[in-house]
This record gives C-alpha cells, sequence and structure tokens, in this order.
C-alpha cells in the first residue's frame, strides 16, 4: 500500500482504492490487548500539556527542591516542639515529599484519571472496544496500567531519585548500607500510592457516562470528604482521617520512613490503618471498575437494546 | 459452510424472549437484516458477535460464537449505528488504534488506516479531530474503522443513518463496492428498505425474535404476494383472454385491446395463461411479471407473522 496520491482530488462521490492485499500476517493473541491500551492510555495522556505533563513538571520540582533541600542543609538537625525527636534534613526530605507529590499525583486523577472511563462512555468508545477482540478484563486492565504507568512517573520515580540522592550522601560505607533500606521503602510507598491515585479516579470515572461529573465528584471526593474526615480525625484523634487518601498515604509513610515529627494532619492515624484504608480503597476501585466496564460490555453494539 | 449458520438460537431476557430458537443458514454478498424495532436483530447481532451468552448454536466464518467470540471479533467489522469514537483522537489515529486492538502490528495497522481512510473518502481529512467533523465524515470514520483489520465479514448498523441524499448515495456506493473490492461479505442492518432494494442480494426478515424470510432479494421479491401482477400482451383481443381467464378464476383487468393484466388464483402458475390463449386461439406475444417491491414484501411477511 502506498500513500494517496498528491491529485486524489474531493472525496465526494468518488469510491478511491489504493489497492487492497487480504492481511495474511499473524494477529497478536486477545490476551495482548491490554497493552495496546496502556500504549494509547499513555500516548493520550502525554498529548497535551495540561493532562500529564503539568503534573510532572510539579514532581519534577519537588524533587528538585527536596533534593537541595537534601544536600544544601544535609547535615542541620531539626527537633519537634517538645524536643523528643530530631532528624537530620537529609532524612526528613524523602518522607516529606510524600506530601507534594500526593499534590501532584491529584491533579493527574483529576485530568486523566477520572475522565478515562467516562469519556469512553460519553463519546461510545465503549462499542469501539467491545465490537473487537477486547474483553472487559482487557480494558480494565489495559486502563489500569495506563494510569498506573503515568503515577509512576510522579509517586515511584521522585522517590526513588530521592532516596538514591540519599544514598550519595553517604559520609562512607557503614552509612551507606545503613540507609540502602531507603530504595525499597521509597519503592514500596511509590507503589502504594500509585495504584491507589489511579484505581480510585478510575472507579469514579467509571460510575458516570459524564465526564464533568465524575471529575467534580472525585474532586469533591478528594478535596472536601477527604478534608472533613481528616479535621474530624485531628479533633477525635481517631483512626477516621485514614478515610483520607493523602493523609493515609501520608501516615504509611512516616511509619515506612520513621519519621516521628512534623507528621502533621498524618501523626493522629494510625499506620496500619491507614495502610488499610488505601488497600480497602485500591480493592473496591478495582471491583467497582470492573463491575461497571462488564456492565457496559456490548450495550452499544447492535444498537440500543 | 454458509458465512452464518444459527440452530435453535435463543436469548432471553428475563420474562421477555428477544430471539425464539431461530434457525437460519445465512449466505451472501451484500445480506439485508430487515425487521421491525423489537425484532430481535440487535440481539442476534450480539449473539453473533459473542458478546453476549445464549442458548443454541451459532457459527459464524465457521466459528463457534458461544466459545469463539474474540476470534470472531478479529475476523468481522462492526460498524455501530451511533457515534463511537475516543475523543480528541483524528482519523487516522482512530483507525490505526482499531487495527492494532484487532490484532495488527502497528506498521500494519497504520498502513491499513491510512488506506481505510482513503477508501472511505477521508484522504484529505484524516489528520483532524474526529469531533470537528461533519455527519457524513463521521459515518465514513465509522466505515473505514470497521474496514481497517481486513475483516472477512462486516456488520454494518443503519450505516446511511441521518446522512442527507447524496452522503446517503455516496455511502451506498461505497457498500456496494466493498464486497469485490476489499473481498468480504456484508450484514447490512437498516430500516431504509430502499437501501436494501438498491444494493443488497440477499435479506433476512426477523420479527417478534423470529426470522420470517432467509433468501435472494429476487426470491423476496418474487414469493407471490397481493401485489403480484402479470402482464400478458397479446396480438389482438385482450378482452378475449381476460374472459377465458376470469372463468378460469383469475382477477383481470384490460389495460389496451392487446395488453391485459392478470392477478392469477392462488395455486395457479404462468402455464395457465398459455394454456387458456392457446385454447382460444391467441398468439401470446410477451408476458411480465411486476414484482412486489421489498418494502411491500417486508410488509406482507411482517403482516403475516403478526
Amino acid at each position: 500500500m502506498s500513500e494517496p496520491h498528491a491529485d486524489a482530488g474531493s472525496a465526494t462521490g468518488t469510491v478511491h482504492d489504493l489497492g487492497y492485499k487480504r492481511y495474511a500476517g499473524a494477529r497478536s493473541s486477545a490476551g495482548t490487548r491490554w497493552r495496546v491500551i496502556l500504549r494509547n492510555q499513555i500516548a493520550t495522556g502525554w498529548k497535551t500539556w495540561w493532562r500529564f505533563k503539568a503534573s510532572l513538571g510539579i514532581a519534577v520540582l519537588v524533587t528538585f527542591i527536596a533534593g537541595g533541600v537534601m544536600f544544601i542543609l544535609r547535615d542541620k538537625m531539626i527537633r519537634d516542639f517538645g524536643g523528643n525527636f530530631a532528624a537530620t534534613m537529609a532524612d526528613a526530605a524523602l518522607p516529606k515529599s510524600i506530601e507534594w507529590y500526593t499534590r501532584a499525583a491529584f491533579l493527574v486523577s483529576l485530568t486523566i484519571g477520572a475522565r478515562v472511563v467516562a469519556g469512553d462512555m460519553q463519546s461510545g468508545a465503549f462499542t469501539f472496544y467491545f465490537a473487537r477482540s477486547v474483553r472487559p478484563r482487557d480494558y480494565v486492565l489495559g486502563k489500569l496500567a495506563g494510569m498506573c504507568a503515568l503515577m509512576a512517573l510522579i509517586f515511584v520515580a521522585g522517590p526513588l531519585v530521592l532516596s538514591l540522592a540519599r544514598l550519595g550522601l553517604s559520609d562512607d560505607m557503614p552509612q551507606l548500607a545503613d540507609t540502602l533500606h531507603l530504595v525499597p521503602k521509597a519503592l514500596a510507598i511509590g507503589v502504594l500510592g500509585t495504584v491507589a491515585f489511579a484505581a480510585v479516579p478510575l472507579a469514579f470515572s467509571s460510575m458516570f457516562g459524564n465526564v464533568r461529573h465524575a471529575m467534580a465528584l472525585w474532586a469533591a471526593y478528594y478535596l472536601v470528604f477527604g478534608l472533613m474526615v481528616s479535621l474530624l480525625g485531628r479533633a477525635s484523634h481517631s483512626w477516621i482521617g485514614a478515610l483520607d487518601l493523602a493523609t493515609a498515604l501520608e501516615a504509611v509513610a512516616n511509619k515506612v520512613f520513621d519519621l516521628q515529627l512534623f507528621r502533621g494532619r498524618a501523626g493522629w492515624v494510625p499506620w496500619d490503618a491507614a495502610l488499610a484504608s488505601l488497600l480497602a480503597h485500591t480493592g473496591a476501585a478495582i471491583a467497582i471498575l470492573a463491575v461497571q466496564v462488564r456492565r457496559a460490555y456490548g450495550a452499544g453494539v447492535g444498537g440500543a437494546s | 459452510m454458509s458465512l452464518i449458520d444459527v440452530a435453535r438460537l435463543a436469548k432471553r431476557y428475563g420474562a421477555i424472549t428477544a430471539l425464539g430458537g431461530i434457525d437460519a443458514a445465512i449466505d451472501g454478498k451484500i445480506i439485508g437484516l430487515l425487521g421491525p424495532n423489537g425484532a430481535g436483530k440487535s440481539t442476534l447481532l450480539k449473539a453473533l458477535l459473542g458478546i453476549i451468552p445464549f442458548e443454541g448454536g451459532a457459527k459464524v466464518l465457521g466459528l463457534d460464537a458461544a466459545t469463539q467470540g474474540t476470534e470472531i471479533r478479529d475476523r468481522v467489522g462492526y460498524m455501530p449505528e451511533q457515534e463511537a469514537y475516543l475523543s480528541g483522537m483524528s482519523a487516522v489515529e482512530l483507525c490505526t488504534y482499531a487495527g492494532e486492538l484487532s490484532g495488527l502490528p502497528r506498521t500494519e495497522a497504520m498502513q491499513r488506516a491510512h488506506a481505510a481512510l482513503y477508501y472511505a473518502g477521508l484522504e484529505e481529512k484524516r489528520y483532524q479531530p474526529i469531533e470537528t467533523y461533519s455527519t457524513g465524515m463521521k459515518q465514513r470514520v465509522k466505515l473505514a474503522q470497521a474496514l481497517v483489520h481486513d475483516p472477512e465479514l462486516l456488520f454494518l448498523d443503519e450505516p446511511t443513518n441521518g446522512l442527507d441524499p447524496r452522503s446517503r448515495d455516496e455511502m451506498l456506493e461505497l457498500i456496494t463496492e466493498l464486497p469485490e473490492r476489499r473481498n468480504c461479505s456484508i450484514v447490512l442492518s437498516t430500516h431504509l428498505l430502499p437501501d436494501v432494494e438498491r444494493v443488497c442480494d440477499h435479506a433476512v426478515i426477523m420479527h417478534k425474535g423470529t426470522v420470517r424470510f432467509v433468501g435472494t432479494i429476487d426470491e423476496l421479491r418474487g414469493a407471490r404476494g397481493p401485489d403480484t401482477e402479470i402482464f400478458v400482451e397479446v396480438k389482438a383481443d385482450a378482452k378475449k383472454l381476460a374472459e377465458v381467464m376470469t372463468e378460469a378464476g383469475a382477477t383481470c383487468t384490460v389495460k389496451s385491446p392487446v395488453l391485459v393484466a392478470i392477478d392469477l388464483p392462488e395455486t395457479a402458475t404462468n402455464q395457465l395463461v398459455f394454456a387458456r390463449a392457446r385454447e382460444v386461439g391467441l398468439q401470446v406475444r410477451g408476458l411480465g411479471v411486476r414484482r412486489e417491491s421489498v418494502e411491500a414484501a417486508f410488509l406482507r411477511i411482517i403482516g403475516e407473522a403478526s
């Protein structure tokens, strides 16, 4: 097949053909369709600056600032108000940066996550997908993996770079060995945040056939409900603050990095409740997404019946 | 092996029977799938694509729809009635993505996307976002995305819906050319019977979850109905022929001294005309059948079923 001729002229009323050959090559198996959806998800996210690049820029900025603080003030000790706990800036910068990565991740969840499935429903793309050899599980897996890949650039890459930077600031080999544990910990927190902040907005997105409604409800849940439970948890000194995704992630990060000071709103949240909240949010979100997609499967094919 | 074989195919949604155990062997180049709303066309398409579970058997291109749905959908193209695109994509991006989702390698998918869009007449506009397209252009994109993965069978759902007369003509022209140019068969689901009359060679008529007719368009129109008349031209004295045919139980109208329109009795054939004319010494110079239109045949079949 070749490109159209330059003098092809207007299409109207004419049957054009570039020559046709029956495709005789191999087709990839249906089990690989999720990878195509994943690639498309990343490509779509990367297309315009406001969808992903702006948030990635914020995450890069956070990494630079936290890394800078880590380097410049590496030996400066900070203490809590009671003087009970102390840490060097080099050790505190990484766990404290999670809060900022969370903000960047929320922006991505709003500009991509909450839009994805609702947008597909709104534009009739479910028919486009499911009239092909795409099964509901391929769609769910592809969209989830695509979102995770984008989120990982914020949640995993940033903390990982900072943990490596912390290793680089070690004075000697024993200190390097002592701080080596930061790398898997940064990865673990990054993966936890990535999966939660990918799955939950997708679930909200799947509950509405309208992009704006899905975005509004996700934003309301994250910001309004999150703030309410966070304040309530602080006021009542209870686990309830763990229902806020950002607070829960910070609480787990504080525990994992053993940060005892300046824990903010997450200070009142038990880490196990926070971890349970993150896992429950993620599990429920994936279940909702799978059920909603399964329900919509084939609805548009063959008409509206 | 037929393109589509169904045996006792049944589908129920609770108390509602969408398909009532249908049997059919469907073949042809362009097959019109006809039926009023609620006839079961949509359910049949979903069952054939392996999207919904059903009772009985269904084979498409020799593949079992109950267990090989994904394989069928790799070899079948579907052009939906309603809008079905991904926002923010250009036509070439959408068609390339469609090809990849059907298992083609990316390079092949991209080449075929260009070719399909060119065939559909969108060569100059294929890089524009689909949201900016007119209704006619969106229909062409839907056709191109259904073609891109080189299907052996195409399901076209109301492809001319919402099109102005010129665009409709162009779409029908594209559809007519498809079997030859793309080496595929087409199932055309539509309410527009003139479209079927113009492009289809076979028809399937469904009503209330059952198949009422499967066959060629000629068979559909040739099946004798109330509108079927034969016109007989004689050398002279058409009135005489009308008299003898009336005695034989036919209803006759003399159109001119040499032409008579005859509605034969249910059991009679054209041979009766020749026999009676010979008896009274009349020379038959011509005999033609005015067949029913597809629309009249459709209404008759649906009417009989009701």
